[in-house]
């Protein structure tokens, strides 16, 4: 069982543990390309760790060793490859592996490898850690709500083990915590596909809408709900279209749109263009510059009105 | 990519990557950025990593294929090649090559690309027999990516070993496992996968309709693209999905001038989520609500040049916005208030090349990588046959030694202690480490002193 203490960075030369193992030096050839200035623990490290990974030593001391080596070295796929092997032979308690990583990721919250390493423990956990996976990945996102790693591993849990009954209050709570988190309303559109309790998109999609149009009614310049109302019509935009509810939030009503369409214009010698579509990328050539380039094409892209 | 990990990418990937609120422990910008690219900056600053990386990376020693892609052909992108001895470059990444015994361990599951380090790769054991083989996608991407750089001639090389066994890493549901001995799978190893058998040109390397399969079912709501299928529609993952696309062929070239009407991606949407990303400030966000960052100038930006809408952004604002994120002693950084990177620099440069800034080379939107690099299909001499004159003994010149003595010199212990890619859990050692000097291993002396 390993050490819940790191060794201290004593150099391995000088501990008696491994005065039998010669360490395996790299060999960075002849005309080595930007090579790397090491410091003198991470390149002694690095040759310990050679020496037992050529010597496939899986020992308790080589399990040790990996953990320093991880400490200096996260992000080195072979380091945790090897870890993985001598996990299983020395019958480690898994449980108490998924606390290392968790200390791993305090500082390395964004490491690939260390995400992978925790989904191979969690698979040979199974449905018992179900609850404290989800419970942990909470309380990274609570540091870093939109942390991508984080959001890959929580949807893989859910579909690999379940988990799905609390989700959807979960991207509300976010969400009230901050309208703007992309992620979060990823997140929805997620369990509100996925999930095998809600139903379905089509099932879900009146309340949805409702939800949606709240939100851009809240902050009409927050992109997320705009493009999630879209995305609850996927492969149906006619149903989008034909929706009084929706068309009313953007043309609210009618009159007092075109009024706000018109006050927009700024141009006194070209008269605004009474197809509707075509003034507001007119418009949006002035109000919105960085994309004037766009909206001309785009409006060069209109089906000519009849 | 690098992703902070590398697309890591470059990937990381690499992936690589993310970002989430600036370090308030940076130090502040200058009081008011350069109004050009300082091409001479970059071009000091990329070589001297090219000669030697500062400790700060061996956290990513290995993806040192990829540390090694990112200054040489950002070197050739500042058309600054002249600076890197092509030969031994060429020798060096070959030299990272596993290679089968036999054609029948090929099928033995293990991948025979290019190592990313020494640290993955052993000699043979007594019985010539590799055992502890470690390819990996993105640095076989990246191997391959540095001999086109250099004009080495990919034909001569053993590409079937390369292909034949890429096969072992495709899943079922078409995506790429980038290593044999198991890690995560995502887009980020489909983009490599499509640039080594575009690069090699040779797509039995793949099962490309499983991989479209794949790369269509990561498109979101919104019309960008996540790295996996569900996930949130993120720049890099837009760029590995419409470039590997691009390079397999299912989309056509500038598909935006041509009035095609079905694609197999919903363009519009992905157009209009592209062109979104071009936040007020002129930088390039990964995704919706997020800070603007100088990579995405390149990921983002790269989408728009292969879909033909690159035309259509504000060249003038995005400008504006990298050259605060150019730093005065070269490099660029993630944003304006952070430090320089090797990734963000590299990333910084292919987004001025998109820009067709004067002094760079034309990028290859697809590749990452130069033009030139890309489509040439050079002969000479650099494969396999001994070179003509004799062997130059690279050696760290002084006239190199005082350049990285006076670049030490010239920054401060923060800027030393900071140069780290990806992620927030940076800043690592600042300060506490009390060398002063550092004495470079295995290298002639070379003593390097902070301030």
């Amino acid at each position: 069982m390993e050490s819940s203490e790191d060794d201290g960075g004593e150099p391995l030369s000088r501990l008696a543990e491994w005065r039998d193992v010669t360490p395996l030096p790299q060999d960075d050839g002849p005309n080595p390309v930007a090579p790397i200035a090491y410091k003198e623990e991470f390149r002694e490290t690095m040759d310990y760790f050679r020496a037992i990974y050529k010597a496939d030593e899986r020992s308790p001391r080589a399990l040790r060793l990996t953990r320093r080596a991880i400490h200096l070295n996260p992000g080195n796929y072979t380091v945790w490859h090897f870890r993985r092997l001598v996990l299983e032979p020395l019958n480690s308690d898994l449980d108490e592996e998924l606390d290392f990583i968790q200390r791993i990721a305090n500082s390395n919250s964004k490491n690939y490898q260390l995400w992978h390493h925790r989904r191979w423990v969690v698979e040979r956990l199974g449905t018992n850690v179900r609850a404290k996976e989800l419970h942990l990945i909470k309380s990274i996102l609570s540091l870093d709500a939109k942390n991508y790693h984080a959001w890959s591993h929580r949807q893989w849990v859910l579909q690999a083990l379940g988990g799905w009954e609390d989700e959807l209050d979960y991207c509300q709570q976010l969400l009230e915590e901050d309208i703007f988190n992309n992620s979060a309303w990823n997140q929805r559109y997620f369990v509100v596909t996925r999930s095998p309790f809600l139903g379905g998109l089509t099932a879900m999609r009146a309340s949805e809408v409702r939800y949606t149009v709240e939100a851009i009614l809240a902050n009409p310049n927050n992109e997320c709900p705009w493009r999630y109302l879209r995305g609850l019509y996927k492969d149906d935009i006619e149903s989008l279209v034909n929706n009084h509810e929706i068309s009313s939030v953007c043309l609210k009503p009618c009159q007092e749109f075109r009024d706000a369409v018109v006050a927009l214009w700024t141009s006194d010698s070209l008269p605004l263009d009474p197809d509707l579509a075509t003034a507001i990328c007119g418009i949006l050539e002035h109000v919105d510059s960085m994309r004037a380039s766009y909206w001309i094409w785009r409006k060069n892209k209109l089906p000519v009105a009849a | 990519m690098a992703t902070r990990d590398s697309l890591d990418f470059n990937v990381g990937v690499e992936e690589e990557e993310e970002e989430g609120t600036p370090s308030p422990s940076s130090i502040s910008p200058p009081s008011s950025p350069l109004s050009y690219f300082d091409r001479d900056r970059h071009v000091a600053f990329f070589e001297m990593l090219y000669n030697l990386m500062p400790y700060h990376y061996q956290s990513q020693e290995i993806n040192r294929l990829t540390l090694a892609f990112f200054t040489i052909s950002g070197l050739h992108l500042l058309q600054a090649l002249d600076r890197v001895d092509k030969d031994r470059v060429a020798n060096w990444v070959l030299s990272f090559q596993a290679h089968p015994r036999s054609r029948a361990e090929l099928k033995n599951g293990q991948f025979y690309g290019f190592h990313g380090s020494r640290t993955s790769q052993f000699p043979p054991n007594e019985n010539g027999v590799s055992v502890h083989n470690a390819g990996h996608l993105a640095s076989t991407y990246c191997g391959l990516a540095i001999l086109k750089t250099v004009g080495f001639n990919l034909l001569t090389i053993d590409k079937e070993s390369i292909l034949i066994s890429m096969r072992n890493l495709q899943q079922p549901d078409g995506s790429f496992m980038p290593v044999h001995v198991g890690a995560e799978t995502d887009l980020r190893f489909v983009y490599c996968a499509a640039a080594i058998c575009f690069m090699l040109e040779d797509w039995s390397g793949m099962d490309k309709e499983k991989a479209k399969d794949y790369i269509l079912n990561c498109q979101s709501y919104d019309g960008g693209f996540g790295l996996m299928p569900g996930l949130e529609s993120h720049g890099g993952g837009t760029y590995c999905a419409v470039a590997s696309l691009r390079l397999m062929g299912y989309i056509e070239d500038d598909l935006l001038s041509k009035n095609a009407t079905s694609f197999v991606v919903n363009v519009p949407l992905l157009l209009d989520w592209c062109m979104q990303r071009h936040a007020i400030d002129g930088g390039f966000q990964g995704r919706a609500n997020k800070y603007s960052d100088t990579c995405y100038a390149f990921w983002v930006g790269a989408v728009l040049k292969i879909l033909g809408g690159y035309k259509l952004i504000d060249k003038i604002a995005l400008r504006r916005f990298l050259l605060t994120c150019q730093y005065e002693f070269g490099g660029f950084r993630k944003y304006p208030r952070e430090l320089p990177d090797l990734y963000h620099s590299y990333y910084g440069f292919t987004a001025f090349s998109l820009l067709e800034e004067p002094g760079l080379n034309p990028l290859c939107a697809e590749l990452g990588m130069t033009d030139l690099a890309a489509l040439e299909n050079d002969t000479r001499l650099l494969c396999g046959e001994k070179s003509q004159s004799p062997q130059r003994k690279p050696r760290c010149g002084e006239k190199m030694k005082s350049m990285v003595v006076a670049w030490y010199k010239a920054l401060t212990p923060e800027v030393i202690g900071c140069i780290d890619y990806g992620g927030d859990e940076k800043k690592k050692n600042i300060g506490s480490d009390d060398d002063d000097e550092q004495r470079v291993m295995g290298q002639p002396c070379l003593v390097v002193r902070g301030n």
